[in-house]
């Protein structure tokens, strides 16, 4: 613990320790991992798809060496996947088990009454913890040393499953009507939402979280991204990339790149031994960057113009 | 302290960004934590717990740099000129190294030069120096206020000034030059200028000298009642002036809106269709057959000794209703179009599955259209492209028939959106009354008033037959209504 306790002295120290695990965050984010860790409040994490929301969650938990319990979202998800469930088959053999004995419980009871009597005397343990399958909310709540909980895409979930967040966000307890409320331990978990804002999450949940939204990086950010994913790339050609991305992102596309798009690009090139781009390289790994069959049309008219902009520049 | 964040809390508030007490407390823990001290830090501190979109974190950004930015200028000025006047009371009388006006020269002979001091804190010292040497030249009570330095008493009379002039009242912002100059001159602005003015014509150069020294501070001055004005404009008078607009807008017909207000009713319009379609997609239907629920069939029949009779099924299943809305972009309701197209527009943002048409006889799809683009955008290719024709609703309707009443179905509300004046063509109203049959809701909303419903070529008789519903809709209040029924009888 102490480890963390220096880790989070202050946002420079957790930038530095950030950017030694390879991941690259501006003051912002920085701050808001700070403010987590310290105010013990969830961190709603919102912004376009591919600029690190989830690997901001993984990071962190390796940063503090905690465990990372994730909850992937998706629509339908309820209950019994994300918090708890009951082992039905083993409840249905001790109900067999029970059968068995139930004979030497009421031996020799005298009338009903007492029989009912004797049998509330005998423990019943049939919703019990014994029986209990937890799920990731519950898990991550019990995780002694504390963790890092990551529920990814919570607006891919329903409205209804909001609300059952609602409870772990604000005070880190779950409610399990047959056995009461279970309360983290010592250490509640860090607790990142992401979300790609495919709908509005209500303002219920947003009240009870920081709110950090991740846009696009400038092009020195990005730079300095591309330095720590992909270290072994020339910086000549890192800086046309980095150009050459920032530039398409200003154009009218269904989906632009984002910066896992930029890394895998910078891979692409890495193993083609690159040196410089060209606009007949830039089509033909157009499709590492670009997904839709339509933005690559319409990209390709341009190439030429971005190509020789980010090699002059 | 918490002054500070409840009042700035309060113009975050006027500007439109939703913070509750709750967030309001989390914001003074997280202070507590982060301090005053580092104003980034203490940005991105508050960015994090205050807003809670990306822009409201605008708004937040906005809002910061314009509140804390006060509170640096007069914090930063205070101890500034408190030293520099310690200095000047010194009666050392250098002369800067900044001052190439030869200035210097009548500073006397010391002229060692502090030269550590900035450029800006040399002049000051300079001629606060100079001014020591006229102290008593100063006729005017402001002048006289100006040179004394006493930044207290100045903001007293500043505020002073200002409930003289009742800045509370002010609302929008294009007063703000107007109260600057009231504050100004209730201070005694006028004596001052002519004061300042006959010091310039004066031969001596001492005179001449306090007169520049005069002016330099009442800019300065002027600036600080300029940012005055500023802040309580943002703290009193946002807020009133943006209702009283709304208020207004509502009432108005949608035919007489400027085109500047028309963010404004976006607005407003966007939020009524969300208030509608929150309560749409809470619809829950419970399925009686579909996939086996083990969990739940198991649990349901332990207490039948573990013998599996009764089935549960994966009972739940979201049922989103479809919305096909059609508008009628002709020139009859061209006024109206517009306001219309909007609705549809916002609609459609809100709402997974609305499919938009607009026609003036020929009826086209256009909810890729709007999907692909912003609000003016895609309203003014729709204008270009479909209005200006003469309405044929039978036309219309018999387009609608072929393309898409295969996809109407129990669960499809269908909104049609025009004045029904079919220029004497056949209504086809059994297409309606097919619509009518198959959807589960069909309304009808009309910009005329009800009185004009049936006059001349309108057919709004014939069809109100087949639709669930219609409304007479040329107001924002009326939608709001329109939008309330709608609410009221799908809960």
């Amino acid at each position: 613990m102490t480890d963390i306790a220096q880790l989070t002295e202050s946002v420079d120290t957790l930038k530095v320790s950030f950017e030694d695990h390879r991941y690259i965050c501006s003051n912002q984010i920085a701050t808001a991992v700070y403010l987590a860790f310290h105010l013990r409040k969830p961190v709603l994490i919102e912004g376009p798809p591919g600029v690190g929301k989830t690997e901001l969650a993984k990071t962190t938990s390796e940063l503090f060496a905690l465990p990372l319990i994730r909850l992937q979202c998706y629509e339908g998800l309820d209950e019994a996947k994300a918090i708890y469930e009951w082992k039905y088959g083993k409840q249905l053999l001790y109900t067999q088990v029970l059968k068995e004995t139930l004979d030497e419980v009421l031996q020799g009871a005298q009338g009903f009454a007492e029989s009912v009597t004797r049998l509330h005397e005998f423990g019943d343990i049939f919703f019990s913890e014994e029986f209990l399958e937890p799920r990731p909310l519950l898990k991550a709540l019990r995780e002694e040393e504390g963790c890092v909980l990551l529920i990814d895409e919570v607006d891919k979930s329903d409205h209804e499953f909001e609300s059952l967040l609602l409870e772990i966000l604000s005070d880190f307890q779950v409610s399990i009507p047959e056995i009461g409320t279970v309360k983290a331990h010592r250490d509640p978990p860090i607790v990142f939402l992401t979300s790609n804002n495919t709908r509005e999450i209500s303002d219920a949940l947003k009240r009870r979280c920081l709110h950090l939204y991740i846009p696009f990086p400038d092009a020195d950010l990005e730079q300095r991204i591309i330095h720590a994913r992909v270290p072994e790339i020339p910086p000549e050609l890192r800086r046309q990339l980095v150009t050459f991305i920032q530039d398409l992102r200003e154009l009218d596309l269904k989906k632009v790149p984002a910066i896992s798009e930029t890394i895998d690009w910078a891979r692409t090139l890495l193993l083609l031994h690159t040196e410089t781009l060209d606009p007949e390289l830039v089509r033909e790994t157009l499709n590492v960057i670009l997904k839709f069959q339509e933005d690559i049309e319409n990209v390709d008219a341009e190439i030429a113009a971005l190509t020789s902009k980010a090699v002059k520049t | 302290m918490d002054r500070t964040l409840t009042s700035f809390i309060a113009a975050l508030r006027n500007a439109e960004v939703r913070i509750s007490p709750a967030e309001t407390l989390d914001a003074m823990s997280a202070l507590e934590l982060v301090g005053y001290r580092d104003r980034e830090f203490l940005k991105n501190t508050l960015s994090l717990v205050l807003p809670k979109t990306p822009d409201e974190k605008e708004t937040f950004s906005e809002t910061f740099d314009s509140f804390f930015s006060f509170d640096d200028v007069s914090g930063t000025a205070l101890p500034a000129e408190g030293t520099e006047e310690g200095e000047g009371g010194g009666g050392s009388g250098e002369g800067g190294e900044g001052q190439a006006e030869g200035e210097g020269s009548a500073g006397g002979g010391g002229g060692k030069g502090r030269k550590k001091k900035g450029k800006f804190a040399a002049e000051e010292e300079e001629e606060e120096d100079l001014g020591h040497g006229e102290m008593s030249e100063p006729q005017s009570a402001l002048g006289k206020l100006l040179l004394q330095d006493s930044t207290v008493e100045l903001t007293m009379r500043m505020a002073d000034a200002a409930k003289a002039v009742q800045l509370d009242e002010i609302q929008v912002f294009t007063q703000k030059g107007l109260y600057t100059r009231k504050i100004m001159e209730e201070m005694g602005l006028t004596e001052l200028q002519q004061e300042i003015g006959a010091a310039k014509q004066s031969r001596r150069v001492p005179d001449r000298r306090m007169a520049q020294e005069l002016g330099k501070r009442r800019d300065a001055l002027r600036e600080q009642v300029r940012d005055y004005v500023e802040r309580q404009f943002l703290l009193h008078a946002d807020a009133t002036g943006r209702r009283l607009r709304e208020e207004l807008l509502r009432k108005v017909k949608l035919s007489n809106v400027e085109h500047r207000n028309f963010r404004l009713i976006q607005e407003v319009v966007f939020r009524m269709a969300k208030k509608l379609v929150a309560l749409h997609s809470r619809r829950r239907k419970v399925f009686k057959r579909g996939q086996l629920n083990v969990p739940r069939t198991l649990r349901h029949n332990m207490a039948y000794d573990g013998a599996i009779f009764d089935l549960r099924w994966k009972s739940v299943k979201v049922d989103r209703p479809k919305v096909f809305a059609i508008c009628d972009v002709s020139g009859s309701v061209a006024n109206y179009a517009r306001f219309m197209l909007m609705f549809l527009y916002s609609l459609d943002e809100v709402m997974p599955k609305v499919r938009s048409f607009a026609f003036s006889s020929d009826l086209a799809e256009v909810t890729d259209l709007f999907e692909r683009n912003h609000i003016e955008d895609a309203i003014a290719k729709t204008l270009r492209d479909y209005s200006g024709g003469s309405t044929d609703y039978g036309q219309a309707f018999a387009d609608f028939r072929k393309n898409c009443m295969d996809d109407v179905d129990g669960r499809t509300t269908i909104i049609i959106l025009g004045d029904a004046r079919n220029n004497y063509g056949d209504p086809r109203t059994d297409i309606l009354k097919e619509m009518y049959d198959r959807a589960k809701r069909v309304l009808w909303l009309n910009p005329e008033p009800r009185a004009t419903w049936n006059m001349g070529d309108a057919e709004m008789r014939k069809y109100t037959a087949y639709v669930h519903q219609a409304e007479e809709c040329n107001s924002l209040m009326h939608l709001e209504r329109v939008v309330g029924n709608l609410l009221r009888t799908v809960a």
